[in-house]
């Protein structure tokens, strides 16, 4: 090997080097992922208040009334955002497939209560809507509806999929209980 | 003879050369027309951005962690805003920083516009078109970077769309969303990452850029009217007309930055920008936000495209939300970096065309300004009480329309015919 190979090679070896020992820094930059044993929401999880002044107080069935809904979280997981659940109390006669009837309770429904579009947190809606009829969730960035009865499927507005169901069942206390996972992935997918 | 009287001034010229500097650039030619100050007007908002950023990060705390605030636990970044806006001119200071934000985004809009119209884009300034594009990109954001950072509900509301949509990114969406965001969004390990960005990437970047854009204009000259360019002699063709920058233009300049720094503190005075305190810290409710004016076509994008619609490309699913935020916006943004390529009209090399010369270019840039128009309008469909398909006719019958009309109104048919 003559000197001007040795020298280029010096350098190309030189450069990946320096660019290999970059790699590990900028992995770093990906953040830490959420340690999902722990604050994912598992069957047996009562759910909690997330606002208001009954904040981190359990929700029940008597709770709230019927064409209501509140936002919660599965007890000491509110640190995961993709936990925050809307649960609602609809009339029993009125839900149908695809809900997952197994998974409600005396009308009481729970649905991840983040959009599916681009993640914001859905509402109950107040009052009944041109656009669609009472009872529906919507979306207040971009406008996406939902249908609580019918298992979040997707009633207009630009959201691509069902809003996950969380399957729930009561327990003796008429505390609202996580019976199941989420029926599909939560938030935005991609 | 007797030597010349010593100075410190004389002494600084001759040890640094100044007098060749001097003949060299002082002498620089800038022609003189209003809409040729737009591109120094968002440089002076920039001035006043990082005058004002230099003076609120003494005091802006990057942690999301949460304290005891005088309502209740509160994040810190939240906390050290509201502070900021309790002190003695720490309001007036954070609102000028917002005006100024929004005028710099405002006037490199309309710099666009005047560069667009009068067909400067053309060989040999392609580059600078490009370099332009991307600083409009660089400061949009800046901007969106620095939403985060008062850390209220707002800022958490509009950060966690742009997390949802780079997590709708095609093949890498994932990744990118957590690259960018340090991790899930929201989470504390963001508000640290976003201050970096904000306070030190985008800065330097911005100012590299803009340096880069000011010494390719020193190099290629500005263009100037073709009635300037039709008084010279034709041995002069190669030079421009204007004043010099020393010390007309300088002076000019001087006024111009005075003026934009009393502008956005009138602004900031009277009218109340980003109001943390009545938007209150994160909660896990969204509040009916909208976002700012120069993103509003991309919101009403993704209001108008329905979640059914949706294809599979390269084993990728492409839906609803990459239509709205990606695919649709970066259509428009190719056609805007194109323009230079799409022109098949003469190269002018040193003037500055007038917007009615050519009825295709004029006709296709008001086309486009009109989508723009429209998406942003359909913003606003359920406050101006206008349904999803009435919106859609809108935003796809508007630009044709006017595109059509700047067309025959410019004389294309008769050119086209000749």
């Amino acid at each position: 090997m003559d000197r001007r190979r040795f020298a280029d090679w010096s350098l190309k070896v030189g450069i990946g080097a320096a660019i290999a020992s970059a790699i590990p820094g900028v992995l770093t930059l990906r953040g830490k992922a959420r340690s999902a044993a722990t604050d994912a929401v598992a069957p047996g999880d009562r759910l909690v208040f997330a606002l208001g002044q009954n904040a981190g107080q359990p929700v029940t069935r008597g709770g709230f009334s019927q064409n209501e809904a509140v936002l919660a979280y599965p007890e000491g997981k509110s640190d995961n955002h993709e936990n925050l659940v809307l649960v609602a109390k609809l009339d029993p006669a009125e839900l149908k497939p695809p809900l997952d009837m197994a998974g409600t309770a005396e009308g009481v429904v729970a649905y991840s209560a983040i959009c599916t579009h681009l993640g914001c947190t859905v509402r109950f809606s107040e009052e009944p809507m041109d656009a669609a009829p009472f009872p529906h969730i919507h979306c207040p960035c971009h406008s996406a509806l939902f249908d609580p009865r019918r298992g979040g499927i997707v009633m207009g507005g630009p959201a691509p999929r069902p809003l996950p169901q969380l399957p729930i069942r009561l327990n003796d206390k008429g505390e609202v209980v996580v019976s199941g996972p989420f029926t599909s992935p939560v938030g935005v997918k991609a | 003879m007797s030597a010349a009287r010593w100075t410190v001034g004389g002494w600084v010229t001759e040890r640094l050369g100044l007098d060749r500097l001097r003949a060299k650039y002082l002498g620089k030619p800038f022609p003189v027309h209003s809409t040729f100050f737009l591109g120094e007007i968002a440089l002076f908002c920039f001035v006043v951005l990082v005058g004002t950023g230099m003076y609120l990060a003494l005091f802006y705390e990057p942690s999301a962690a949460s304290i005891t605030g005088g309502a209740g636990p509160m994040p810190a970044a939240y906390a050290s805003v509201v502070a900021i806006d309790a002190t003695p001119f720490g309001a007036l200071v954070r609102r000028m920083h917002h005006w100024a934000a929004q005028l710099m985004i405002a006037s490199i809009v309309l710099h666009l516009l005047r560069i667009y119209f009068t067909a400067s884009y053309r060989k040999p300034r392609e580059v600078n078109w490009l370099l332009g594009l991307v600083l409009l990109g660089a400061t949009i954001g800046a901007s969106f970077a620095g939403y985060l950072l008062p850390y209220d509900q707002f800022s958490v509301t509009a950060t966690a769309i742009g997390y949802g949509i780079a997590r709708s990114v095609p093949w890498i969406g994932p990744a990118l969303a957590d690259y960018g965001f340090a991790g899930a969004f929201p989470s504390a390990s963001s508000v640290p990452r976003f201050f970096a960005y904000h306070v030190v990437w985008a800065p330097l970047a911005l100012s590299a850029l803009i340096g880069l854009h000011l010494l390719i204009l020193l190099k290629q000259k500005h263009t100037e009217s073709a009635a300037a360019r039709a008084a010279c002699a034709p041995a002069d063709a190669h030079l421009i007309e204007g004043v010099p920058l020393w010390p007309q233009q300088a002076s000019l300049m001087a006024v111009l930055l005075l003026v934009v720094i009393a502008v956005t503190a009138a602004l900031s005075a009277f009218l109340p920008v980003h109001p943390s305190a009545f938007y209150g810290p994160p909660q896990p409710m969204t509040p009916e936000v909208k976002p700012d004016w120069y993103l509003l076509w991309v919101y009403g994008a993704l209001r108008l495209i329905p979640g059914g619609l949706s294809f599979r490309f390269l084993g990728a699913t492409i839906g609803s939300e990459a239509i709205g935020a990606m695919l649709v916006p970066g259509i428009l943004a190719l056609a805007i970096v194109l323009v230079p390529w799409l022109d098949r009209g003469a190269s002018s090399l040193y003037y500055a065309e007038s917007p009615t010369a050519s009825p295709r270019r004029l006709a296709f840039g008001l086309g486009v300004v009109t989508l723009f128009l429209a998406l942003s309008l359909a913003g606003f469909g359920a406050e101006l009480g206008l349904s999803v398909p009435v919106l859609w006719v809108i935003t796809l019958a508007a630009p044709v329309l006017v595109w059509w009309g700047a067309f025959l109104l410019a004389g294309g048919r008769r050119a086209a015919a000749a």
